[in-house]
């Protein structure tokens, strides 16, 4: 396989993996733009195990993403605690003080950065990747992707069906927050060094932005935003600025002509149901109209 | 020492207020949080340093860089809100942050994501009075900010397009039958909010001669904190939303250290967040915490 | 009070401010009965379900489910303990499917780690799916299960929410007008589910409903509100005659001989949805 296409993978299985993080608030309702500090302490944290105590990076990189997790659930009691817009900035403030914080850590490299020796070739990149790309949607073909879901509709009535709201939604937040981290790690053992100016407020912003672009209605939706994020660019080949101008453009046309994203349950059940539910579609139509 | 610092505040403080004015219009009027104004900032920082650094006179290049920020705000209300007045709030946030990334990349782009310094020869005298140093261009800058929003809230207050602007803030349909030719206004707030931003963009510049690509995003922050200190969709709020911020900023320095400063400001926004987000003055509308 | 009842309320008071919208309120619901709270706009009906559910606390009094009182029992918990509800304006969850809303009121009789992690989604063959569709194939909803909920019309949408309301199996299904906005039609079908439903079984119902055909129909016993007091309690015809009762509603007390259904009658539901 060539350097090229191998380079392209590893940013595709890191994009999707970051997206899934991206995923799980939005999900339930919440805007985490805090979750670049979230992957930086599963950055750090499995780099500094690696590094430090030798750790193999397939044990480190999970590490780091508990380290991720942890803090998040101490947080998420809190800031959960808040809606909306102010839940956003809470999660802008975290993620500003998290990479702030990191800043100020001199036995981490601090502005200078982190060199990690440690190396996670394409194969477990990928590994993880499709771990995390196959866990997530079985996940929410539970009785918790259900719960979830209602509660990102509509919190009272979820509540008075016996829906442990705030339970779910620090659940959402945590599990985001530690596949944050192992996107964080999976990035430091990949590219060898890691600086805090990497893990800001753009980059959690660029994560949620292909996921919206995705869809959130369906658990694809994340797979196809990463897709697009990381593929579309390579056919402009162009610097890496212009692309995140395309991105971004990109973006902006999307939310005035398709602000659900492209993949919404129906296309959804269009593309892969298409024999069972277009029938009853169909019958649901003409009973409705019927009903009317 | 301790009047020196407190002069070092304000006039930090100035620069957070005249980007917390910008939001707090947003907020107040059209119920977003417009995430490019911190990308205006950005923009009018670096927009002065790049037609400075071309030989451009002072005054030209701060004419310059607030209308190349005039424009981007007109850009940004037509993909943010002019074609989605009815759609969900959730639309216009999720533009405005695409139009930040936006912003920045356009910046580095152009201009490459290293730190620039403004030309030394550039206005920098500074101004000795009762032991206290002033830099002329600080000062300057404080007057025009505080002149600034001076003006705003009088024009608020006073006139048809103020009334125009609070009768859409409280209710857009009721202005509509008012016969409030709400596309107008709403351009209007745009710009003005986007010149402010620019503005206080410019003003950095001249103050503290740094400018780069993600200079919007801590700044940004911290003027989100003065507007929520200050109470969303106040704009005198802002101003002392703006003090305050500025204020915890260059004690915290003091007390903490420069290292911890960010951490030590962040960390006090939560605090207002958790407990009391409203700020302290109510604001032009009681902001609909739906995202 | 009675064993016979399943919920009581004693002396239950609530205000808002000032304003006094439920004011030493004192009902009794018998088990397996169908009763129905009725009253003029701003009576403080759905209030009282507000309470009931543990969306709102109480000022005053208490409220008994089975003898115990819950008037500090949380509202997330009160589900199961039996207590079920619709709501004025249909609040499905409108990113579900019919079949995934009715299976979120399955919830509280699934919950724990491996009630959570239990796929419904997965295979069609999962018995909480197979009893959601049956639930909606009884209700004449079967052909709706996959829809998504936003499109559907507003009667079908009305009788989802009672169907979802029902998974959890309660003893007490409150309902908050769930006939308003339907057609005489839809109303007839609503109200022989209904019965269907309370027939065979000890579900006790409390509607709220403005539609006195309905509720002259479907309940046997009538309580009637004005200003959050209760002024009347009876059966239909007992309490249509009620002199009171005509007065609050139609402002005199010579009656028609149809009783409260007066002839504005959906200007006055329109105005009593805002109760």
């Amino acid at each position: 396989m060539s350097g090229y296409l191998e380079g392209v993978l590893v940013l595709l299985a890191i994009n999707v993996v970051f997206a899934y993080g991206a995923f799980l608030p939005l999900a339930a309702g919440q805007l985490n733009l805090g979750l670049a500090g979230f992957a930086a302490i599963g950055a750090y944290c499995s780099a500094y195990l690696s590094t430090q105590f030798a750790v193999h990076p397939l044990i480190a990189i999970p590490l780091g993403a508990l380290l991720s997790g942890l803090i998040a659930l101490v947080v998420a009691v809190p800031v959960l605690r808040t809606r909306g817009i102010y839940l956003a900035l809470a999660t802008f403030a975290l993620g500003q003080i998290t990479k702030a914080a990191i800043l100020n850590l001199a036995f981490i490299g601090g502005a200078a950065g982190y060199p990690v020796p440690s190396y996670v070739g394409l194969p477990v990149v990928l590994a993880f990747a499709l771990g995390v790309a196959a866990v997530i949607p079985l996940l929410f073909a539970t009785r918790f992707g259900i719960a979830v879901r209602a509660v990102h509709d509509d919190e009272r009535v979820a509540d008075l069906m016996g829906v442990e709201v705030r339970g779910f939604q620090i659940a959402a937040f945590t599990l985001g927050a530690m596949i944050a981290g192992i996107g964080g790690g999976l990035y430091a053992h990949h590219f060898s060094y890691i600086e805090a100016q990497y893990f800001n407020v753009g980059l959690s912003i660029t994560i949620v932005l292909y996921v919206l672009l995705g869809g959130t209605q369906t658990t694809m939706g994340p797979l196809i935003g990463a897709a697009i994020f990381t593929l579309l660019p390579e056919l402009l080949r162009e610097s890496a600025s212009w692309r995140y101008v395309v991105f971004a453009a990109g973006v902006i046309v999307l939310m005035v002509l398709r602000p659900q994203g492209l993949l919404t349950r129906g296309v959804f059940r269009r593309l892969f149901d298409w024999r069972h539910s277009r029938a009853s579609a169909r019958d649901a139509e003409s009973l409705a109209e019927h009903a009317a | 020492m301790f009047a020196q610092q407190v002069v070092n505040a304000v006039m930090l403080g100035s620069v957070y207020a005249m980007v917390a004015v910008a939001l707090t219009l947003s907020i107040g009027v059209l119920n977003f949080l417009n995430f490019s104004i911190p990308g205006l900032f950005m923009l009018g920082g670096m927009a002065v340093w790049a037609l400075a650094h071309a030989g451009v006179p002072l005054p030209l290049a701060i004419a310059g860089a607030l209308a190349v920020a005039a424009a981007a705000s007109l850009v940004v209300e037509r993909f943010t809100w002019r074609w989605m007045r009815t759609a969900s709030p959730f639309v216009p946030l999720v533009s405005s942050m695409a139009f930040l990334l936006l912003f920045e990349h356009l910046a580095i782009a152009y201009w490459g994501s290293d730190m620039r310094v403004m030309p030394d020869a550039l206005a920098n005298g500074n101004w000795r009075f009762a032991g206290l140093v002033i830099g002329i261009p600080q000062l300057v800058g404080l007057i025009c900010s505080v002149g600034l929003i001076a003006v705003l809230s009088l024009l608020l207050k006073h006139t048809r397009f103020g009334r125009a602007l609070r009768t859409i803030a409280e209710d857009s349909e009721t202005a509509l039958i008012l016969g409030v030719d709400i596309d107008r206004v709403v351009a209007a707030i745009f710009v003005v909010a986007g010149l402010f931003a620019a503005f206080a963009g410019v003003l950095f510049a001249l103050n503290y001669r740094q400018v780069h690509p993600f200079m919007g995003e801590a700044v940004g922050l911290k003027a989100i904190s003065a507007m929520i200190v200050g109470g969303m969709g106040n704009v005198w709020g802002s101003i002392v939303g703006g003090l305050v911020i500025g204020l915890a900023e260059v004690f915290a320095i003091s007390y903490f250290g420069a290292d911890f400063v960010d951490i030590a400001v962040f960390g006090f926004l939560l605090l207002i967040l958790f407990v009391r987000p409203t700020g302290l003055f109510r604001g032009m509308q009681t902001v609909r915490a739906g995202i | 009070m009675s064993a016979e009842a399943i919920l009581e309320l004693e002396q239950v008071s609530k205000h808002f401010g000032g304003l006094s919208v439920v004011e030493d309120l004192s009902l009794a619901v018998r088990r397996g009965s169908r009763t129905a709270l009725i009253g003029p706009n701003g009576a403080g009906k759905t209030t009282v379900f507000n309470l009931i559910s543990g969306v709102l606390p109480l000022d005053a009094g208490a409220i008994r489910m089975n003898g115990a009182d819950i008037s500090r029992v949380a509202s997330r918990k009160r589900i199961g303990l039996g207590i079920a509800r619709t709501f004025q304006n249909v609040r499905l969850m409108p990113h579900l499917s019919t079949l995934e809303n009715v299976i979120v009121g399955q919830h509280s009789r699934n919950a724990g780690w491996r009630g959570v992690l239990h796929p419904v989604n997965l295979s069609p063959r999962n018995r909480w799916r197979e009893e959601a569709r049956a639930a909606l194939a009884q209700a004449g909803l079967a052909d709706y299960a996959d829809a998504s909920v936003g499109n559907l019309p507003y009667g079908v949408q009305k009788r989802i929410e009672v169907v979802r309301a029902l998974m959890a199996k309660p003893a007490l299904l409150m309902l908050d007008e769930p006939a308003a906005g339907l057609n005489p039609a839809e109303t007839e079908t609503l109200q022989l589910y209904l019965e269907q439903l309370s027939g065979g079984s000890d579900l006790t119902l409390l509607v709220v409903e403005h539609d006195m055909h309905f509720v002259g129909a479907l309940c046997r016993n009538v309580v009637v509100l004005s200003f959050g007091r209760k002024i009347a309690e009876g059966s239909p015809d007992a309490v249509r005659q009620n002199p009171q009762v005509q007065e609050v509603y139609l402002g005199e007390p010579a009656a028609a001989a149809s009783g409260p259904a007066a002839p504005n009658r959906t200007e006055y539901r329109r105005a009593a949805r805002s109760a």
